[in-house]
């Protein structure tokens, strides 16, 4: 699967798209679209004949999702969000906002267009309005950098705004999932509480002790070795802790790399290593594995992808459009901030994956949230070059 | 010492009869005549015959007692009665006294000297060692980010260099890859994000290059450093280490509130802990 995953996602990366949709790719040709359709038999032996290997694979899914959000975590940085001030704030909010909004009520009054999808209508319509308005940091980051982008106003806006959103749309994500749990102690009122407390208590607390025990650490452990193991081992502490009071694991894991994160003394080469090992061993099986869970052709449905699609693209542009231009900024910056924001990729996927797993989502709206993943994730790029017509950073192979 | 270049015009001292108040004096006189500057003192609080009598027996034996200088007594709250009275007075630089560490809840709190650190519309001198026989400062560390401000802030701090004949000035490049760590995680090849990371630092270099050209540094041993780090921390701890004995940094671009302590960024990361004295340059045109 790793091998596959690196080739598929090698030669997509060739042809300028993010590698993830390369390892999307990887697990539908292994999975059963492909591979188990017209080779059930080979399929069958080297993925499904052996329970074990089935047990195996869904708890590297797991064990993936949780260190893919404390990498995620660790990304964002809260400083850059309040030094950005009211332009990042606005385009925040309404790129919040608006999607949530447009998810949200066509999910809760038009639910029958999107397929068979949980009975649970306000938390469904939660999770499509949280998935409308979700963001991909990194390949945020990565088209401002080709434009030049990255260190302009526009570009710190879009990463702050995008860091925001982030946080609250997990938190959002967390709460719904906290409410399908279904137990009379997991109301809407104490899943918000407890949400709230955990998110507080370690962005305060926590945070402070991570930051003040770092240099112990640092000088009495191998390093970064042992920055690798305390932080992991802390991002499963984290998840398990919400996990036990009723929120997703993932949540847990989130809020403890947004603590490490922030430490003074987490450098980047640090950073880099944590991020290396995940997004290149955990990362690529995790998103191979997604092609393992869904016939992607067999669940194809236009409608719902283009519903999907339109929903994503109109909500989240118009929302960080409007926010970023009563900000401040021109309407050609502001339309670039919107498609800058517009752009989803890994985050979406895994927030589609723990949806599916937790049957919130039926599988053709699965399928159409990935396509909507990949189609604004690939379209942001050439969206603000057209907008700032600013032009692509040199290869530095071609320099 | 020389006053060629008058940086601060009009600098206010703020007066709290703490026990470093004469330590505060003396190193407004060597300010005064170092800057050729006028003086205001400003003392928020009830005026009382015994500490008005006590302040002028104090200027007069630092010699400032004289009609250019003024003294200022006002009743009212004393960090928005120092700010009001530096706006009205068009006040260069204010002058204040400062603990190098605050307990957490004042920290959090705000006291006198960090609030007004916070707030104030003109460049501010926190002093956390004032002397009674003031030398100057020997090193100055000084912030070198690249921003707008920074232009103003070099050249702040060399014509301070300059008129205390300080012995070293680093110029500090703070660089904050966290940023550039979000397009390590989208798979660049290692050369790719190399080239990447190394076109960001020749962009920073070559603008401070064109500031340092532009600013007339006489003979001052410069040193330009650059450490990677979050911007505000890695400074202040270079400060620290390097036993420099002013820090000079740009004001911050909006004004802190509670939030940025809770979770600190610049120039928050020294108010927690302050390394030595520190100066905030805020540019005159901003005003």
């Amino acid at each position: 699967m790793l091998i596959v995953a690196r080739l598929f996602g090698e030669f997509f990366r060739k042809l300028k798209m993010p590698l993830v949709v390369g390892e999307l790719v990887a697990g539908v040709v292994l999975g059963p679209t492909l591979l188990g359709n017209f080779y059930p038999e080979f399929s069958d032996l080297i993925f499904t004949k052996n329970m074990n290997a089935s047990v195996a694979l869904s708890g590297i899914v797991n064990i993936s999702a949780i260190m893919l959000l404390f990498v995620a975590g660790m990304e964002l940085d809260l400083s850059l969000i309040r030094q950005q001030g009211k332009a990042a704030f606005t385009t925040s909010s309404l790129g919040l906002i608006i999607p949530l909004g447009l998810g949200f009520v066509a999910a809760y009054f038009f639910s029958g267009y999107f397929g068979n999808n949980s009975s649970d209508l306000l938390a469904f319509s939660l999770f499509m309005g949280t998935a409308m308005s979700i963001s991909a940091l990194p390949v945020i980051a990565r088209t401002l950098m080709d434009l030049g982008l990255f260190r302009t106003r526009v570009g710190s806006i879009i990463i702050a705004s995008a860091m925001l959103d982030d946080l609250i749309g997990w938190i959002l994500f967390s709460m719904t999932m906290g409410m399908l749990k279904g137990s009379t102690s997991h109301n809407v009122f104490f899943t918000l509480l407890y949400t709230v407390s955990y998110a507080v208590l370690m962005l305060t607390v926590g945070r402070i002790l991570i930051n003040k025990s770092l240099p112990w650490a640092a000088k009495n452990f191998s390093w970064p070795g042992g920055f690798l193991s305390l932080s992991l081992g802390m991002a499963f502490l984290g998840a398990a802790l919400t996990e036990y009071i009723g929120l997703h694991a993932i949540f847990g894991a989130f809020i403890v790399g947004i603590a490490f994160g922030d430490s003074v003394h987490v450098t980047e080469k640090t950073k880099d290593i944590v991020t290396q090992f995940v997004t290149n061993i955990f990362a690529p099986l995790f998103f191979v594995a997604i092609g393992f869970k869904v016939n992607f052709i067999v669940n194809f449905d236009l409608q719902i992808t283009l519903l999907v699609i339109s929903i994503a693209i109109i909500g989240k542009v118009s929302g960080s459009t409007l926010g970023a231009r009563l900000g401040g900024l021109n309407n050609k910056e502001s339309f670039a901030v919107g498609f800058g924001m517009n752009a989803r990729g890994a985050m979406e996927i895994i927030l589609a994956i723990l949806a599916l797993q937790a049957k919130l989502i039926g599988e053709e709206l699965f399928v159409a949230i990935i396509i909507m993943a990949v189609v604004t994730s690939v379209m942001a790029g050439p969206m603000l070059q057209w907008l700032l017509k600013t032009k692509v950073m040199v290869d530095p192979e071609k320099s | 010492m020389n006053n060629e270049t008058v940086i601060f015009e009009k600098i206010a001292i703020a007066v709290a009869f703490s026990p470093r108040c004469e330590a505060i004096l003396a190193e407004a006189r060597l300010l005064q005549q170092t800057f050729g500057s006028k003086l205001v003192f400003i003392h928020v609080g009830k005026k009382s015959l015994q500490e008005e009598q006590y302040l002028k027996h104090l200027l007069h034996r630092f010699g400032l007692d004289h009609t250019l200088n003024k003294i200022i007594w006002r009743e009212g709250d004393p960090v928005e009665t120092i700010l009001e009275i530096c706006q009205t007075e068009k006040i260069d630089l204010l002058v204040t006294g400062a603990l190098e560490k605050e307990s957490l809840l004042k920290y959090f709190l705000g006291g006198i000297s960090r609030q007004l650190s916070r707030k104030v519309k003109c460049s501010m001198l926190m002093l956390t060692e004032p002397n009674i026989h003031p030398t100057g400062f020997k090193q100055i560390v000084v912030e070198g980010t690249d921003h707008h401000k920074t232009e103003n802030t070099i050249a702040v701090a060399v014509a301070v260099a300059k008129s205390y004949h300080s012995g070293k000035v680093h110029i500090i490049q703070e660089t904050d890859l966290s940023k550039l760590a979000l397009i390590r995680s989208e798979e660049l090849k290692e050369n790719e994000a190399d080239f990447r990371k190394q076109q960001l630092l020749k962009e920073e270099d070559e603008k401070l290059e064109k500031i340092l050209r532009c600013t007339d540094c006489g003979d001052l041993k410069l040193a330009v450093e650059r450490i990677e780090g979050k911007p505000g921390y890695v400074i202040s701890k270079f400060a620290r280490d390097c036993g420099a004995d002013l820090l000079v940094v740009s004001s911050p671009d909006k004004q802190m509130n509670l939030l940025d302590r809770v979770f600190p960024h610049d120039i928050e990361y020294a108010l927690s802990d302050l390394p030595c004295n520190l100066l905030i340059v805020h540019p005159k045109d901003l005003d």
